[in-house]
Formats: structure tokens, C-alpha cells, sequence
């Protein structure tokens, strides 16, 4: 559950650190967002030296909540942290690698690549 | 390994454990946290076995008979219907359904094969370059093999795009989902086989053999065009 406000650790080798999330992309009034939505956020916290700079807007996908995920066949996938992809208009993502485990339903949303870039997948 | 022993209830558990052969199972806390009562001392369980028996063949017959006796009556009927259907059965261990014979599997594979290297000829028709076919299903669950190649322009990507979407339909019925644009990567998934279409620079940037190192590479039956901006 991301809403406006939310900060969110970033699980790519982009150079931001920490996004805080400013808007969701969907429906005009959307209140929270999970896994596989799109998101717009503002960088809170870089890496010095990279890119990506403190205070830069950018579009980010979300691949790790703490609200839990429930499939269809009965199983609930829950992480410790909120955690975000750093993407660009395209789609395509701004790191080269992803860190952590993240969840099949992005394949589902169409963000195979994140999930080919990713060591694990759940 | 000695225990103390102290009232018939600890007795019959005990044979209740021997019978099944769980002596490792029983935790010594259990038995030396019950209260040390009559004082029976140094019986291993083989002995504990016997005399378990004894007392209950004297509890058959006697005519007062404990509700604890009438239990383990029962249960020594149940284990002994387990005893006869380890016999008959022995251990069962079941196995899901849904799971392919490894035949089956192996002609899955050479299916997709198949159509993996029909790709990558197309994508050698429209000179695509570099093109590397690898078989990722040992490193990832989610698909089978990963075609990557190097085209040269946006215009470029989008023929092998539409070409390599047409055959797919045509020739096997198969949809792909991902990028209905050309992009700088972009992608098709077919399910099994995920085809990655970069430019130079973006295949440079993700390097995704690098990252797949590990998965074995298929050598593809036809002349393979190297990049040259390399």
C-alpha cells in the first residue's frame, strides 16, 4: 500500500537511494499502489558520483511491499520493505541490475525485463 | 541410553515410541522433567519394550481395568493396522500430479528449441547481430531459453520485431506479450523463450550474457554476423 508521502528503499543499481512517492500512475484518483504499479517519486537520497542526483523526479515500479500479496492459489508474499525500480519513459530500467527477490506478477504487468535482471524470482 | 522411568503412562509411551523406532525422537527433557515417583531405574528401551508387554497382557486380564489400559488397547489395534500396512504398502511417498515425466520435459525442450532457433534465423535474416541463443531453464524457473541480438537502428528492431511476431503466429500459434514498440531494449516473451532485441549501447550497458555467464549457449546452425562497432 504506497500512497503519496511513502518513502521507498530502491532495489537497483541506478544511484538513488531513497524515492518518496509523489504520485500513482493509473486512475485519475488512485489511493495506494502494490506490486507492478508505476509510480512517480522524487529522489530523497543518492549515491554521490552517479546519474541520478537528490531531488530528481523520476518513474519507479514497485517490486517489494510490506502489505502483503495474495495469489490466486492460496499463497501470501509479504517483504520487510517497501522497494522500487527506478524506470525511464519507456519502461526500461535505469540500473543494470536489480537487487533482491521480487515477485512473478511483474512479468505479468509486463516488466519482464526487471524480471530478467533480477537473482531471484518468487 | 538410560531413562528413569516412573509411572505406567511413561511406560506405554515408551512402547508406543519403540515400536516406531523413534528412539532418537524422544527428548530427555521429557522423561527428566516428570516427577521421579516409584524410582525405576537404568531400563533401555528394548527392556522397557518387554516389560510394557508384560504389564499389559496383566492388565488384559485383570478384571479392573484403568481407562489408560483401554487407550493403549486401542492404539496398540491402530499400530498394528499401521504394522500390516507398512507391510503390504511399505513407504509411499507420494508425488504431485501436475509434474511432467521427464520425457515429456526433454520433448517440451526440444519443442521450444525448435522455435528458439527458428527466431534467431529470422532475426538473421533482418541482419541482426551477435546473436546469442542460451538455455537459462537450469538458472530460472520462469522460462526456458534467452535469444538475445544486436540491432543497429530503431527501424531495424522493429522488422525483426514484426517478422519474428508473424512467424510466431503463422507458423506455431504462439503470442508475444512485452514491447509493442521498438524501444532501445526491447523485449518479446513468448512464455518459454524470452527474445531481448538491444542496440549496441544498451546491450553493452545491461550486458545480460554476463549476468547469465553461467547458462550453456547453443550453437545455432547458421553463419553468425559479429557486431563491428565493437
Amino acid at each position: 500500500m504506497i500512497q503519496p508521502q511513502t518513502h521507498l528503499n530502491v532495489a537497483d543499481n541506478s544511484g538513488a537511494r531513497e524515492l518518496m512517492c509523489i504520485r500513482i500512475i493509473g486512475a485519475s484518483n488512485r489511493r495506494y499502489a502494490h506490486i507492478g504499479d508505476v509510480i512517480v517519486a522524487v529522489i530523497k537520497d543518492a549515491v554521490p558520483n552517479m546519474p541520478l542526483e537528490r531531488s530528481e523526479v523520476v518513474r519507479a515500479v514497485i517490486v517489494r511491499t510490506c502489505k502483503e500479496l495474495k495469489r490466486d492459489n492460496g499463497m501470501i508474499i509479504r517483504y520487510d520493505d517497501n522497494a522500487a525500480v527506478v524506470i525511464d519513459q519507456e519502461g526500461n530500467p535505469k540500473g543494470t541490475r536489480v537487487f533482491g527477490a521480487i515477485a512473478r506478477e511483474l512479468r505479468q504487468f509486463n516488466f519482464t525485463k526487471i524480471v530478467s535482471l533480477a537473482p531471484e524470482v518468487l | 541410553m538410560k531413562y528413569k522411568l516412573t509411572s505406567d503412562k511413561n511406560l506405554l509411551l515408551l512402547l508406543f515410541f519403540s515400536r516406531f523406532g523413534a528412539r532418537s525422537k524422544i527428548s530427555r527433557d521429557l522423561w527428566q522433567s516428570s516427577p521421579n515417583a516409584n524410582g525405576w531405574k537404568c531400563l533401555n528401551l528394548s527392556e522397557s519394550y518387554k516389560l510394557g508387554r508384560s504389564i499389559h497382557r496383566s492388565l488384559r486380564g485383570s478384571l479392573v481395568v484403568s481407562p489408560m489400559a483401554i487407550g493403549a488397547n486401542t492404539s496398540q489395534d491402530t499400530d498394528d493396522m499401521y504394522d500390516d500396512m507398512f507391510k503390504k504398502y511399505g513407504k509411499v511417498v507420494y508425488k504431485r500430479n501436475d509434474q511432467k515425466s521427464p520425457t515429456a520435459e526433454v520433448d517440451d525442450d526440444a519443442e521450444c528449441l525448435a522455435f528458439a532457433v527458428a527466431l534467431a534465423k529470422i532475426a538473421s535474416d533482418v541482419k541482426a547481430a551477435d546473436i546469442k541463443l542460451l538455455f537459462v531453464k537450469p538458472l530460472v524457473y520462469w522460462t526456458k531459453f534467452f535469444l538475445i541480438t544486436t540491432a543497429f537502428s530503431r527501424p531495424q528492431i522493429d522488422a525483426i520485431r514484426t517478422r519474428i511476431n508473424d512467424l510466431a503466429e503463422t507458423q506455431y500459434g504462439k503470442f508475444s506479450t512485452g514491447d509493442s514498440k521498438p524501444n532501445s531494449w526491447t523485449l518479446l516473451d513468448f512464455g518459454d523463450i524470452v527474445v531481448h532485441i538491444f542496440l549496441p549501447e544498451q546491450r553493452e550497458l545491461y550486458n545480460l550474457e554476463e549476468f547469465y555467464a553461467n547458462a550453456t549457449p547453443i550453437e545455432l546452425p547458421f553463419e553468425n554476423q559479429q557486431s563491428f562497432n565493437r
